[in-house]
């Protein structure tokens, strides 16, 4: 028998595990190769290499063209096997690769008896509709296969994009193997897309060319140039690799390509445990136009996969660095949430658009403190309503009252005050959408010079209320700017009538925050009119109904967590739910073997709601997992359990 | 598993057809009355080194290649015959031409006569042609050894016994394109269009007459990996021998144009063998048949891109040896070779089969 057990963190669709073949554990990530040793797991190919030996391998059947059948009874029982299947034959076409699948099925039903299927691989041809690929892949899940292998021919570009699109079809908790050449910059980005297994032919290859690899290139040990110096343990001992006998460079190569494929892979695994992954294949995919290329087009058209997987919470800083960020992930979703989730609060009669600055949250920064300053000078408590709104690249546009989430009060960029047009775009489509949730009579006081003046600009045509510029080009926070605000502010105070009301930054910021964690309706559902609100926003606001806390805003995290009260409150509105298989709760953790439904919204690290077999509610807590997850996993915690009714 | 075969070879007839495009009805007019291609070489006839005479006679083409079935995944070599078939006259003009060549040459002498297709099919070679070649043939005192090409639907009885008739106790051997003893490979690789049965009958229709049967063998058809490609190859030897033919000639895939492996080639998906196969195959084979038969290999294109290759470095030495072995029979050739690049060699033999990744010797970074 052999399993895949996914373990607990997410960086995107990247996961750790435990692949157990028969008794031997195995840790995930990990890499395959020859020969066989403690660290690589082995492969090699039925009739052709020395019968197995060692810990369990990775085996291939030769080519159908032989009675493949017969070299199975050469496997080991432990043994994980690759079926057989031909080189080349799905670049003539999907129907063509269809047929590759069908006859690694054809073969597992020749063999039935003879192999457990979970030990078998099947061999994912390229040129494949994806819609064709999901509904194939059910059969052989059906008849117990749980890994696959897709194929990888150097240095990562876009004509890898239907091989990663492939893998976005693949079922959640299958294995999934990167083989062919597979270069040591490519181990982040595969891992982060989801692979569990890397094939290191390549480590080899390139060793047996003479051939040194780094992360950023390539070196070959020949001609004049001296090689670079390296101080891994295969080459230390060598200042000049190019006085080495031919078989000492070859075992020196191979050492140190080794050594860079174990040391990316770890770092990959430990970016993931701090949820640095994808910045890591940011950072790596810059050294190659090509990766880029395949970067970009993966966030535009994979992003439903990335996003899945990707948490909502973090606490450490998000270095946005260039084009490839604009649209990742963690980028893109707050911009789709802020869009359909949050709708500013109805006291609201003035937008003031500000610029972001680099300290996080934005109101503890320098600049913004002078802008409140100036707000309060000029208008005092009628600042409640003013909708003081933070233009930004790549998050778009961001409320006050949502300052605090994550990522707006995390992520970093270069900041040079030019804005490439794809930034401008971006953070105009998404003020036009976010002033289309405001009245026509609410004024728009634009404080904004350089690139984000270009933004409101690039706007205006599609803005309907009007627009005020207060800077005339000044920095907004030189004096000149900040006196034109206060004279804009004050004229607008008899304009609009602005009028103090009771405080509501609290409140504002709760409802703002709770439509945005669990969308629209959940603002009020949490904190009605009337709820009592007490704390600091930078350290904790209790939210007390009837005396009754209903939820903490967690200053920190800039997100809601929830008491059972809370839970309940939420549970018409139908949303971040998750169903435990039973009636009561045991312990503190619940265990996706215990769930069979849950809201497919749920991301890893979102606050959910759970209900019991009776649709009661019996807990609130912290997910571990996308929704998906807790209903195909049949191991691992899926919920953190925060209160639980006892 | 035979219905997959079976819908695999209707995909593998289409894109061979595709591959070949516009190119067999487009083919350039040339002189009907030359023929497409000739040449002398020294070569071994019986147990004596003496001259051979090959000449391509420009005919119409091969049936196989000409009709819808697309032909062979690597071949085009019907690309050197004319979109027209040449009057009788015309084709016993090519001959002598060629024919011609030998005037001064001493015997003994071979004459290989090659169509770009079959001799014996009479849509290229009408029957009369056919019969007044070999009798020039057959007043030539010198020539000792006569090669014909064919593909074995056309070597029937009938044919068989005209054929002794006319040569009378030359020898006579005729080519057939075995290609792979594994009928999977055959077609579904190769889109052969035969079955290792008419092959058989083939090889005793010509026993029957004294004929000999020089099987010719492909290596690394594509589809294959590069040691599939090497154990196959192999294995053909062998099985050759078993069935009796007189001599092997094992030729390493080249890379021609409008053909599906240069479809493939181009894509990555196709790579020619390497010489290390090559060099492998003749060794092997002739460890276990070679004091049967004769295994003879001149790969053509051999060193570039397009042909059998390695790194660059040691081509040509190998090649020669490949050479050198071919008129000598001898294996010891080999034994001083080494380069490199064998590593590499060594580690796509594995890598291929483990991942079925074509190790396309391009696109590496």
């Amino acid at each position: 028998m052999t399993e895949f057990l996914i373990g607990r963190g997410h960086d995107g669709p990247a996961r750790v595990g435990v692949y157990r073949m028969g008794s031997t554990k195995v840790q995930t990530p990990f890499l395959v190769g020859s020969p066989n040793t403690e660290s690589i797991i082995g492969y090699a190919t039925l009739g052709r290499n020395d019968s197995p030996s060692g810990g369990p391998m990775i085996l291939a059947v030769p080519s159908p063209i032989h009675d493949s059948k017969s070299f199975i009874s050469d496997a080991r029982e432990d043994d994980s096997i690759l079926l057989p299947s031909f080189p080349a034959v799905s670049f003539l076409g999907a129907e063509a690769a269809e047929l590759m699948l069908e006859s690694q099925l054809r073969f597992i039903n020749e063999i039935q008896g003879m192999v457990d299927p979970s030990r078998l691989i099947v061999r994912i041809p390229r040129q494949l509709a994806p819609e064709k690929l999901a509904s194939i892949l059910a059969e052989f899940s059906s008849l117990g296969v749980r890994a696959a292998s897709m194929l990888f021919d150097g240095w990562l570009g876009p004509q890898d994009y239907s091989v990663l699109s492939s893998r976005t079809m693949l079922p959640i908790d299958w294995l999934a193997i990167a083989l062919g050449r597979i270069s040591p910059s490519s181990i982040p980005f595969l891992f982060y897309l989801g692979f569990d297994v890397f094939d290191l032919g390549y480590a080899a290859e390139s060793a047996s060319r003479g051939v040194r690899l780094w992360n950023l290139s390539e070196e070959s040990i020949t001609g004049g140039i001296l090689p670079r110096n390296c101080s891994c343990t295969a080459c230390a001992d060598y200042s000049d690799l190019r006085e080495l006998d031919r078989e000492k460079l070859h075992a020196v190569l191979l050492g140190h390509n080794l050594n860079i494929y174990q040391s990316n892979l770890s770092e990959s695994v430990q970016s993931l445990r701090l949820g640095r992954l994808r910045w890591l294949v940011e950072s790596m995919v810059h050294s190659s136009t090509a990766a880029t290329s395949l970067l970009r087009k993966t966030n535009k058209s994979l992003f439903a996969f990335l996003e899945e997987f990707t948490p909502t919470s973090g606490q450490t800083n998000l270095s946005l660095i260039g084009p490839e960020s604009y649209n990742s992930p963690t980028v893109k979703r707050f911009r789709d949430c802020l869009s359909s989730r949050s709708t500013p609060p109805e006291h609201k009669t003035l937008v003031l658009l500000l610029p972001c600055s680099a300290r996080k949250p934005y109101s503890e920064s320098k600049s913004h403190q002078r802008f409140i300053k100036t707000i309060e000078r000029a208008i005092g408590a009628a600042r409640s309503s003013v909708a003081e709104t933070i233009l930004t690249s790549p998050l778009g546009v961001i409320p006050r009252e949502l300052e605090r989430l994550y990522p707006a009060a995390y992520y970093d960029i270069p900041v040079t005050g030019d804005w490439d047009i794809e930034e401008t775009e971006i953070a105009a489509d998404a003020l036009v959408t976010h002033l289309q949730k405001f009245a026509e009579s609410v004024v728009i006081v634009a404080h904004v010079s350089g690139g984000y003046l270009d933004v409101v600009k690039s706007a205006e045509d599609r803005v309907t209320q009007s627009i005020v510029y207060t800077t005339d080009q000044h920095s907004p926070s030189s004096f000149d700017s900040l006196q034109s605000l206060q004279n804009t502010l004050n004229d607008m105070r008899e304009v609009l009538s602005l009028k103090g009301g009771p405080p509501a930054l609290f409140k504002d910021t709760l409802r703002a925050t709770a439509d945005y964690q669990f969308g629209p309706g959940a603002g009020e559902a949490l904190v009605p009119d009337g709820a009592k609100l007490g704390g600091k926003l930078y350290r904790m606001v209790v939210c007390r109904v009837d005396k009754e806390q209903t939820c903490a805003f967690i200053g920190d995290r800039g997100s809601l967590s929830l008491t059972l009260e809370g839970g309940r409150r939420l549970i018409p509105l139908q949303r971040y739910w998750v169903r435990f298989e039973g009636r009561k709760l045991e312990g503190g953790s619940i265990f996706a073997v215990g769930i069979n439904e849950a809201d497919p919204r749920i991301r890893p690290g979102d606050e959910v709601i759970v209900l019991n077999n009776q649709d009661e509610l019996i807990a609130v807590g912290r997910s571990e997992m996308s929704g998906r997850e807790m209903c195909d996993f049949k191991k691992g915690q899926a919920v953190s359990v925060r209160h639980k009714v006892v | 598993m035979s219905d997959i075969i079976e819908r695999l070879e209707h995909i593998l007839v289409d894109s061979t057809v595709k591959a070949r495009g516009t190119s067999v009805a487009k083919r350039r007019r040339r002189n009907p009355t030359k023929p497409s291609a000739k040449w002398i070489a020294p070569a071994r006839i019986g147990n004596e080194v003496g001259v051979a005479l090959a000449v391509v006679l420009g005919t119409v083409g091969c049936s196989h290649a000409r009709g819808d079935s697309g032909g062979c995944t690597m071949c085009s070599y019907l690309l050197d015959g004319d979109e027209r078939s040449p009057t009788t006259d015309e084709l016993l003009q090519q001959f002598d031409n060629a024919h011609s060549e030998l005037t001064d040459e001493t015997a003994p002498l071979s004459v290989k006569i090659y169509t770009s297709g079959s001799f014996f099919d009479t849509t290229e070679i009408p029957s009369d042609v056919r019969t007044k070649i070999l009798a020039r043939i057959a007043k030539d005192e010198r020539i000792q050894e006569v090669v014909i090409e064919s593909r074995p639907e056309y070597v029937t009885p009938d044919i068989m016994r005209e054929t002794r008739d006319i040569l009378g106790s030359r020898r006579i051997e005729l080519g057939i394109g075995l290609e792979s003893s594994n009928d999977a490979i055959r077609s579904i690789c190769i889109n052969k269009g035969f079955s290792l049965s008419t092959f058989k009958g083939a090889v005793a229709n010509a026993k029957e007459y004294d004929i000999g049967i020089r099987a010719y063998v492909l290596l690394k058809p594509p589809f294959l990996t590069e040691r599939d490609a090497l154990l196959d190859a192999v294995k053909t030897i062998e099985d050759a021998a078993k069935l009796g033919v007189s001599t092997v000639s094992m030729n390493p895939v080249n890379i021609q144009k409008y053909t599906l492996v240069e479809r493939l080639w181009r894509k990555e998906q196709y790579s020619p063998p390497w010489l290390w196969t090559v060099m492998s195959v003749l060794r092997d084979a002739w460890n276990k048949v070679g004091s049967s038969i004769n295994i003879l290999c001149d790969p053509v294109a051999a060193g570039k891109v397009r042909g059998a290759h390695n790194c660059g470095s040691c081509d040509e030495s190998i090649t020669s040896a490949i050479r050198e072995f071919s008129i000598h029979q001898d294996i010891s050739v080999f034994d001083s070779l080494d380069c490199d690049c064998m590593r590499q060699w060594h580690h796509v033999l594995n890598h291929e089969d483990i991942s079925l990744l074509i190790h396309s010797r391009s696109r590496r970074s």
